[in-house]
């Protein structure tokens, strides 16, 4: 078995490696390049979270999870390409002799981090569901009241809402005042009749409650009220959806985590030693943070084996969750098992097959089974229940305070004034981006767009986007431009912050002739550095290299007097923020590099109305063709 | 050995054999040895230093040695025309079933094209010899599409390919160094699977490709960084290219085509550009050059973008001067004032080329 499980995993690495490698325009011919980052049961539950929809490819996490809760956390040792990669410099950092092995792979407290970990990830994206309570009971009354007019329409009485559980809420009120007084003269000392004594007043408010809201349902009708439930949550949880969830789960996703690392860091390494990855260098903002965060967590595995896995994966402990429905497992034979502890020797999970199996921390590597001089341990189809530990080891307290910062950090994060009101110049996102609120609710920060991009334009930003946006794409145009006949980055996007685009649609041409062309930005000219506006200088490469047609760059001719009297015939170049689509390449072109004369920045970009530049572009003039019609 | 042994030492002194090794006499080849391989190393390490003493850091900061461009021009008999103008009815867009088959029957009419201007010019073995490395430079500046103009047309390089293998070349390489990125201009303008299907090598550009040029002109008056790794075992070049506006120097044809070689940063050139491109007929002897003013970009030049800009025509021009052809096809073609175009004049005037004549020029028609 173990040698079959090293093929698998040689496979899944390997086959991880070549979906990087082929994620070029070279060669990218509708491989599914994607397929790890889709196949992520986090990404999919936590963008369902985000977003309320299963996105294109990403029901593949969810057949992981089936497999999870058949087999267990098998992903995490057969096919993830990171838990692999730990595998392998675990093996080569190893320098410890059986008893230190023994001894390094039992399992500690410390692994129950990740699902702390976890639960903040996941309290950030479900923070909507706050609000969508808070505001359930109103929705559900105006829900109600709507249908009731529509009742009445067909001729039956209008009963409003509150007109049917008004007696329901004075029930529960008036109940829940004497209560509260009943509690009160109880704590004095005061007693009534002696039969009240002994009335439980939890059991007695519980009642008090169900009663009135039951009076309530019989009076407005089951099925009426049903529905009025429904569509109420449907539409507080709508109305809550916006501006009120973040997603985080790329700082640590294993799957995310990798491509990032590897796209900025390793392959662009790879580049420099081989120069067989790349036609031209690449460079990244930052890639050194990422490259360090990386090999750190590589390097980890020297001193705790799996250390990443074990104690911080997020994907591991929701694959931990949904390992306890799984039918098959580890289980010990008590009579066979002579307590030698070899199993525990090359343990990856540290899921403790000595005694009560750790079933969530279990890797399902076979690796005991092998090691076991006795055969007394197997992987055998529902073993009893009694000889393992079911759910993960967690602290009650610490999970709730893990889920509180998790809904804390939201606010703090996006009410710290960089992303609404006061957004960055600089976050210049690319093409087919959704609007800034959204996108932080679906990228992942994988990076798979900045590997495919082919100018290196695509860049990690740091805290351009807030601290949310941390890794998130941004263009930076003195790296590279957005290449006018491009969309890879919204085809490789697995999760949709980069919705796919078609050429058409970007330019704006054919059916999207009335919509116009897709805008990231706008270029302004900085007069004070312009060679023919400054310095009496012939220029304008920036008009030159304009892609749009019509130029978005054009010149105006002018005569000037020189330093020595002469004339001279300059063209000065000026932008039409009409045609302008902020790709950036008159920036990148421009020969004053270091703050180049013509710069773009977001504003103008057409994903969010909010943030256009010119009147005339904010409307949209297919709506206003369809009203004349 | 006149200190006295503990008993500990002495055991061991019996142990050996009553002989201290540590007390031995060096034999005299191990001292010889030794003494030799150490002062050899020394002295080695002494040579190394001294040859690379660089006492004033100069050293460090000399460019390598500037490579030079061969002349790859060839003299043609003086009762052959060194401009010939071919023209053909363009084939009819709604004659074809599909875009496949009339891009065949393009491709088919731009082999015929050239290969009878060639022929009125001596034949293609008078340009092309058996044993020869052609690079053929075609400019594909921009990732657009080739019926926008901005490029070369990929039927033109396919055929000039095709004609160069069939007259016994033995390695066609087709390079540019592109604006826009580099895989997607061969991708887009559909330069680089035309060039692939007739059997040429495509080189894109890394940055280890590039070496200093020596040009010694007027503008670039020293060195510059050229795309220089085709043309290492190149014996023929071939120009080919569009004939297209240019809101800053006019006009881009055969002799600005030759900016796609040069590296960064080539920006700087707008500077002064009719300067920079009359160093081109300095800095280039090409073997032929080949305008293709089929498709003629006649505005928002250099990048076009719009069919309403591009002329359809039907001529492709041939010559072995590249001043020649660009000054043809400015008056001819693109409907421009000769003299507006400075880089031309400035080239004759410094005695690097020759404007057209008429009686070197020939225009005939084929079907």
């Amino acid at each position: 078995m173990v040698k079959i499980r090293r093929a698998y995993e040689a496979l899944a690495l390997g086959l991880f490696l070549f979906f990087l490698l082929i994620t070029d325009l070279r060669f990218l011919k509708g491989w599914p390049v994607s397929w790890f980052l889709e196949a992520s049961p986090l990404v999919a539950v936590a963008t369902a979270l985000t977003t309320h929809t299963i996105y294109r490819n990403l029901f593949w996490g969810l057949v992981i999870l089936g497999i999870t809760m058949m087999l267990g956390r098998v992903w995490c040792n057969w096919m993830c390409p990171f838990g692999i990669l730990h595998h392998l410099f675990g093996n080569i950092g190893n320098r410890r002799n059986t008893k230190q092995m023994i001894e390094v792979n039992r399992y500690r407290r410390i692994y129950a981090i990740k699902y702390y970990i976890l639960a903040a990830m996941i309290a950030m994206a479900a923070l909507w569901i706050v609000p969508a309570l808070y505001n359930a009971p109103g929705k559900i009354a105006e829900a109600y009241d709507e249908a009731a007019l529509a009742r009445a329409a067909e001729g039956d009485s209008v009963t409003t809402f509150s007109q049917v559980f008004g007696l329901s809420s004075w029930m529960i009120g008036l109940g829940l005042v004497a209560l509260g007084g009943y509690a009160v003269l109880r704590a004095l000392g005061i007693f009534g009749p002696g039969r009240l004594a002994r009335v439980p007043i939890s059991g007695a408010l519980l009642g008090v409650i169900v009663l009135g809201l039951g009076i309530g349902i019989v009076r407005a009708g089951v099925p009426e009220t049903l529905s009025a439930v429904g569509d109420g949550l449907g539409r507080s949880v709508e109305a809550s959806r916006r501006g009120n969830s973040t997603l985080q789960i790329g700082l640590l996703d294993p799957i995310a985590l990798t491509v990032r690392s590897m796209t900025t860091s390793v392959l662009p390494s790879v580049d420099k030693a081989t120069e067989g990855v790349y036609t031209e260098t690449r460079e990244y903002w930052f890639a050194w943070v990422v490259g360090l965060i990386f090999l750190g967590f590589l390097v980890a595995n020297w001193f705790i084996p799996r250390f990443f896995c074990r104690a911080v994966c997020p994907l591991g402990a929701l694959l931990g969750v949904f390992s306890r429905f799984s039918l098959w497992r580890i289980d010990r034979d008590p009579v066979r098992c002579t307590d030698c502890d070899l199993c525990l020797k090359s343990c990856e999970g540290a899921s403790d097959p000595h005694t009560d199996l750790r079933k969530s921390e279990c890797f399902v590597c076979f690796n005991c089974i092998e090691d076991c001089p006795h055969d007394a341990l197997q992987f055998r189809f529902l073993p009893r229940k009694a000889s393992e530990v079911t759910g993960p080891a967690l602290n009650r307290r610490s999970l709730m305070l893990a889920g509180v910062f998790g809904v804390l950090f939201f606010p703090m994060a996006r009410l710290s004034g960089g992303v609404k009101k006061n957004f960055d110049r600089r976050v210049i996102r690319p093409p087919g981006s959704v609007a800034e609120d959204e996108f932080l609710r679906r990228c992942i920060k994988c990076d798979q767009c900045i590997r495919v991009c082919p100018t290196n334009v695509l860049q990690p930003a740091l805290f351009e986007a807030g601290i949310e946006g941390l890794w998130t794409p941004i263009m930076i145009s003195k790296m590279g431009w957005c290449e006018l006949n491009c969309t890879l980055c919204s085809q490789v996007c697995p999760t949709g912050a980069i919705r796919e685009l078609s050429i058409a649609e970007k330019l704006g041409v054919g059916p999207f002739e009335a919509q116009g062309p897709i805008k990231t930005g706008t270029a302004f000219y900085n007069r004070g550095r312009c060679l023919p506006w400054a310095m009496d200088v012939e220029c304008v490469v920036c008009e030159e290299v304009c892609p749009t047609s019509p130029k978005a760059i054009f010149t105006r001719n002018v005569e000037v007097t020189d330093r020595w009297g002469g004339t001279l015939e300059l063209k000065r170049p000026f932008i039409d923020p009409e045609k302008c689509i902020g790709c950036g390449i008159c920036e990148h072109e421009c020969p004053v590099k270091d703050d180049p004369a013509v710069y773009v920045t977001a504003i103008g970009e057409t994903r969010d109305k909010e943030r256009s530049l010119l009147l005339s572009l904010v409307e949209d003039p297919s709506l206003a063709d369809q009203l004349m019609a | 050995m006149g200190e006295k042994l503990t008993r500990t030492q002495q055991k061991n002194l019996e142990r050996l054999g009553g002989v201290n090794p540590a007390e031995a006499p060096i034999p005299r080849r191990q001292f010889l040895t030794q003494v030799g391989v150490g002062a050899a190393a020394v002295g080695a390490a002494a040579g190394v230093g001294v040859a690379i003493t660089d006492p004033w850091g100069m050293k460090g900061v000399e460019p390598p040695p500037p490579v030079r461009l061969k002349d790859y021009s060839v003299a043609l008999a003086p009762s052959r025309p060194s401009l010939v103008v071919v023209r053909a009815t363009p084939p009819d867009r709604s004659a074809f079933d599909s875009p496949d088959a009339e891009y065949a029957a393009r491709e088919e009419q731009a082999l015929t094209m050239v290969r009878s201007a060639m022929q009125e010019m001596g034949g293609v073995e008078q340009f092309i010899q058996k044993g020869d490395v052609v690079v053929i430079k075609p400019n594909v500046a921009f990732d657009k599409n080739p019926d926008l103009g901005a490029t070369s047309q990929p039927d033109t390089v396919s055929a000039v390919v095709k004609l160069c293998f069939a007259a016994g070349a033995r390695k066609v390489i087709v390079c540019d160094n592109p604006i826009n990125n580099p895989e997607s201009c061969f991708f887009k303008t559909r330069v680089g699977d035309a060039a692939q299907r007739a059997g040429a090598t495509l080189m894109l550009p890394k940055s280890s490709y590039f070496e200093p040029l020596y040009v010694g002109g007027e503008t670039i008056k020293d060195t510059w960084s050229m795309f220089y790794a085709p043309f290492k075992e190149a014996t023929k070049v071939i120009g080919i290219s569009p004939v297209k506006d240019h809101n800053l120097c006019k006009a881009t044809i055969c002799l600005k085509n030759w900016y796609g070689l040069l590296g960064n940063p080539r920006n700087q050139f707008h500077q002064d550009i009719h300067g920079i491109i009359s160093d081109f007929a300095k800095m280039m002897k090409p073997t032929l050059v080949i305008a293709d003013g089929r498709k003629l970009l006649m505005r928002n030049g250099p990048t076009g973008g719009s069919l309403n800009d591009v002329k359809q025509s039907d001529a492709i021009v041939v010559g072995t001067d590249h001043v020649a052809v660009d000054s043809w096809c400015v008056s001819k073609l693109l409907e421009k004032q000769r003299h507006e175009i400075l880089y031309l004049d400035k080239a004759i005037d410094r005695g690097l080329a020759s404007d057209w004549r008429p009686q070197w020029t020939r225009e005939i028609t084929v079907t």
